[in-house]
């Protein structure tokens, strides 16, 4: 029965060929997506660390952005 | 009301909405593809081989879909000048360019068994070729190009223009004696493909546009904190 699966009735190189394509083109973009947020945010809260302490607070005030992504970044710390 | 259109506040709702997604499309994919591979029966003519259509149909609408709504939000741009929009385009046109990529891929995998080859210059195919080669200069334009401005026009332009041949590839098949089959699924009028094969064809197509919506969704976190970066001497 697996084998049966398995071949798609001699169709199983050109069906299971298709899906593993579709889905490794999707976790690849996912993975990079997802890096590329990832290093973005770093990226982000290591320049307002970076910041004199008054700019800082200044930043954090002004910005909801720069206060979330700084916030998400400790946790992942 | 519109309060919520600030970046912050869609900000905010972007991780919200990420998490959601994340926590539902395991559970989708997992029944479409058991709909998909197990549950769908084979087809009366192509056998198994008609399973392959779960991936390339909805890989296909979605390349279609993205490009329209590009040109849509392109052109809007060109009216109303809301920078969101350039943000929102460019971060549909990769997920746009890599389905369209699946569709033209699975398309000759599936070519081989019904039409004997992997390859015609066929006038959907060729169409389709045309849309890869259009999201690829409209990325390229956006990376190549510096000055920010100069390239929110040049890329809009390129969509405006790649908006033509969006019709060209939905009616290819009714214009041209072509080897593709036309469409089974009409949105007026009767669909042409039994409900066994259209309800797992409609969940994997959600499926995919969960997962358009969570790339979408992190591409455009991206965006904003680029932005906000770059901004952060004004703050």
């Amino acid at each position: 029965m697996i084998q049966t699966f398995l071949s798609m009735n001699g169709y199983g190189l050109f069906v299971w060929g298709s899906f593993a394509i579709t889905f490794i083109a999707c976790g690849l973009l996912y993975y990079k997506t997802f890096k590329t947020l990832k290093k973005h945010e770093r990226d982000f809260a290591k320049e307002i660390n970076e910041l004199s302490s008054e700019r800082k607070k200044i930043v954090i005030e002004n910005s909801k952005i720069a206060s979330q992504v700084l916030s998400s970044s400790s946790k992942t710390i | 009301m519109l309060n919520f259109f600030y970046n912050s506040n869609i900000y905010n709702w972007l991780g919200r909405l990420i998490n959601f997604i994340n926590s539902i499309f395991f559970p989708f994919l997992l029944v479409g593809l058991s709909f998909a591979l197990i549950f769908s029966p084979p087809d009366y003519l192509q056998g198994d081989s008609v399973r392959i259509m779960y991936v390339h149909v909805p890989a296909a609408w979605i390349g279609l879909a993205s490009f329209t709504c590009i040109a849509l939000l392109s052109i809007f741009n060109f009216i109303f000048k809301i920078k969101n929009l350039i943000l929102i385009t460019k971060s549909i046109a990769p997920i746009g360019l890599m389905f369209t990529c699946i569709a033209i891929v699975t398309g000759s995998l599936w070519g081989q068994p019904t039409w004997g080859t992997f390859w015609v210059w066929d006038a959907r195919i060729t169409s389709m070729v045309i849309l890869a080669l259009f999201y690829v200069i409209f990325i390229i334009a956006h990376k190549l190009i510096s000055k920010e401005d100069k390239a929110n026009k040049i890329s809009s332009l390129i969509a405006v223009i790649g908006a033509i041949n969006i019709p060209i590839i939905k009616y290819s098949v009714e214009w041209w004696n072509t080897l593709h089959q036309p469409a089974s699924i009409k949105l007026t009028g009767e669909s042409s493909i039994h409900s066994s094969m259209l309800m797992p064809l409609l969940l994997m197509f959600f499926v995919l546009i969960l997962y358009c919506a969570l790339i979408f969704l992190m591409k455009y976190k991206t965006e904003i904190i680029r932005i906000k970066k770059k901004n952060l001497k004004r703050l």
